[in-house]
């Protein structure tokens, strides 16, 4: 009776396995959030690296999840518009709603790319408002994006704030490193010209200095109908197009046909840990990005 | 444009001015609440059908409020969406539908408009105001949501053409299991006019007297609501939900004798959804629905008597590639007083459908029924065709 007892206490109390429970929605800022809390914090990603995390489904289980948490870190910039909002809603934690200090939104230190210069409507397809979402697939980032974790993780828990100092210091000291290195290996890349799937690959065709010259999705969110496709074929022949680089989540009929047209190379850029089961950390993913690069002829 | 709550929430006399705004309110995200007091949405369900019988029987048999039930041209539903955080405290929605009659009048529903708490502690949360019951999965799913053009049958026939829903409160209690669990307790009026199986439908045929009759004396003349829902993970591709719901309260058939008649529903519901672990824009994707209801219902010929009506249905939904839906839906209806009505008798229905969304916000769907029942001599079969846009808010994906 009494281990039953001591079993619930420890099932239902997460505190005591952890300081703080963190729940991220992907698995790229749970990766951060692991790496500058330590064995400080228990973090749950609410989706995979391997789906789009547009359009990730609302589960139930996310509920229970969010009822628990003392901070919720979010990709922000409408990336979640679909699915958290009524999530946050239902779980009934006030710890993790807007404006609260266990509600972390990333996208607001973060300097958005793409910001539609004009009123977004929905006839240029899945535009999003506040700028382009995608910003952790530019390493430099990923250092703004530890500093805001670590700060809330100091806030939220001032008995170990120098670790997640110290953790970040170290974190960003590896990183710049490791961004001078990548940036090396794909230097016969810089001024590439590129398809990509979708407005996705922004930031990382920024960072890597790769040209980005169509797109296979006609407008965001879009499929790609064949009079598109055969506007690409002759955009990829005139413009001397050299690679597709795209998610591997996406369809890959319409890029295979550009491909044996064209001889064009089709390059799967995995775009989140854990979109690749050897994909477990943020230097782990940009390794395979470049590894991806670097495979091609 | 920010747009100003109070002169949004104004009026319905607004309703279609704010066509114009929508637009301009595309991206608004609710978790801003500096930037954007609430999200508004319009969403219009129209509907064109064809079927090897005429008008009459098509309306006899789509049973349901919203459902398309004639040869031609039916605007089902045209909802405007109003929602959001009202302060730290609460949050609130409220639809608006207005549909056209056979006649083409406009006619005006509040579907939903509720509060609830976004504060309380211990996983408790309060709603109150003119709410869905919380009772099965698809009750308090918004027309526009549906899988199908039409509503199940036997949710028509047991719960009513526009799903049960009336003013009350419900407490709800997510409770301390490791899986999701909540439980959810109502208590809602019995009266009005989408709630038949209690006062507002039945045999009561002297109008005069029903008003009176109608005052609430005590606690026995609400309809009170229990819902036991859970949902896990089975793995990464595959959640499933089941739940359990009854209701209980009185009914209109011992109106004119003076006798206080009851109405208990039942139901459970099981969801089954798998989707592909490298997913684009949510396809591929396989999902099972399924309910069964059942019903006590007292009415008095002479002596006290429980009929007695239980159906269920069975739907799959199969995301074959991104955009594109299948569904087949099997159901059946029946009831212990047999085939003396349309809608005590028994009743197979069997629809397929393919459904296309060229994005998040526009569907077109084409729906083929084939309705078998004892009360008329024939099948019938039915063809729709569905047409829906969405403007406005971003609408949230449920689960």
């Amino acid at each position: 009776m009494r281990a039953i007892f001591v079993a619930l206490i420890i099932l239902f109390s997460p505190s005591l396995w952890a300081n703080i429970n963190i729940i991220t929605t992907t698995s790229d800022l749970a990766a951060i959030a692991k790496t500058i809390g330590g064995d400080k914090v228990s973090v749950t990603s609410l989706t995979k690296g391997t789906r789009d995390p547009h359009y990730a489904q609302a589960k139930p289980s996310m509920i229970r999840k969010l009822f628990r948490a003392d901070l919720l870190v979010l990709v922000g910039a409408e990336m979640e518009v679909g699915w958290l909002p009524a999530l946050i809603r239902s779980s009934r934690n006030k710890r993790v709603l807007p404006n609260n200090e266990g509600y972390l939104d990333i996208s607001k230190v973060i300097d958005l790319k793409g910001k539609p210069g004009q009123r977004v409507t929905r006839d240029m397809g899945d535009v999003h408002g506040a700028g382009n979402p995608h910003y952790w697939l530019d390493p430099s980032n990923g250092i703004l994006m530890a500093k805001a974790i670590a700060d809330r993780f100091g806030m939220l828990d001032p008995a170990n704030k120098a670790v997640y100092s110290d953790n970040f210091a170290e974190f960003k000291l590896q990183l710049e490193q490791k961004i001078v290195r990548w940036k090396s290996e794909l230097q016969r890349f810089s001024g590439e010209k590129i398809l990509a799937y979708h407005t996705s690959l922004l930031y990382l065709s920024t960072a890597f200095n790769l040209d980005v010259r169509g797109y296979i999705e006609p407008q965001p969110g879009l499929s790609p109908s064949a009079s598109h496709l055969n506007r690409l074929l002759k955009k990829i022949e005139s413009e001397n197009i050299r690679y597709i680089l795209m998610e591997p989540y996406y369809e890959t009929r319409s890029a295979k046909l550009l491909q044996r047209k064209t001889n064009i190379n089709l390059v799967i850029i995995p775009q989140s840990v854990g979109s690749q089961p050897q994909i477990k950390s943020y230097f782990d993913l940009f390794d395979s990005i470049v590894n991806a690069l670097k495979a091609v002829q | 444009m920010i747009l100003n709550l109070r002169q949004a929430s104004s009026a319905v006399a607004g309703f279609l001015m704010t066509g114009s705004v929508c637009l301009a309110q595309s991206s608004v995200n609710n978790l801003e609440m500096n930037n954007n007091p609430m999200d508004i949405g319009v969403s219009a369900l129209f509907s064109a059908g064809a079927a090897s019988e005429g008008n009459e029987t098509i309306g006899a048999l789509q049973g349901g409020g919203h459902d398309p039930s004639k040869v031609g041209f039916t605007l089902q539903n045209l909802e405007l969406t109003l929602s959001g955080a009202v302060d730290p405290f609460f949050n609130a929605q409220t639809n608006i539908i207005m549909l056209l009659n056979d006649e083409g009048e406009a006619i005006l529903e509040i579907e939903e408009a509720f509060m609830s708490t976004s504060q309380l502690p211990a996983g408790l949360q309060i709603k109150a105001g003119q709410f869905y019951t919380e009772f099965g999965r698809q009750n308090k799913m918004h027309p526009h949501t549906w899988a199908f053009v039409d509503q199940p049958i036997v949710l028509s026939r047991l719960l009513g053409a526009d799903g049960l829903r009336s003013q009350g409160g419900r407490l709800s209690w997510l409770t301390p299991t490791p899986w999701y669990s909540e439980l959810f307790l109502a208590v809602q009026n019995a009266k009005g006019a989408t709630g038949s199986s209690f006062l507002s439908g039945g045999h009561a045929h002297d109008e005069g007297a029903e008003e009176s009759e109608f005052a609430i004396n005590g606690p026995e003349d609400f309809i009170y609501s229990a819902r036991w829902f859970n949902g896990t993970d089975i793995n990464d591709s595959v959640s499933a939900n089941i739940g359990f719901s009854g209701i209980w309260g009185p009914n209109a058939n011992g109106m004119d004798s003076d006798k206080d008649l009851r109405t208990s529903i039942y139901g459970a519901d099981l969801y089954i959804k798998w989707q592909a672990s490298h997913s684009s824009r949510g396809y591929p994707f396989l999902s099972w629905h399924t309910e069964y209801l059942h019903r006590d219902y007292e009415e008095i010929e002479g002596a006290i008597f429980t009929r007695k009506d239980n159906g269920w249905f069975s739907q799959v939904s199969y995301g074959f590639k991104p955009g594109w839906i299948g569904g087949v839906r099997l159901e059946s209806a029946s009831s212990n007083e047999g085939a003396v009505e349309l809608d005590t008798t028994e009743r197979f229905r069997t629809a397929l459908n393919l459904t296309w969304f060229p994005s998040e916000f526009s569907k077109i769907r084409l729906q083929y029924n084939y309705d078998d029942s004892k009360y008329f001599d024939e099948p019938v079969h039915l063809m729709w065709l569905q047409f829906e846009y969405n403007l406005g808010s971003h609408a949230a994906h449920t689960f």
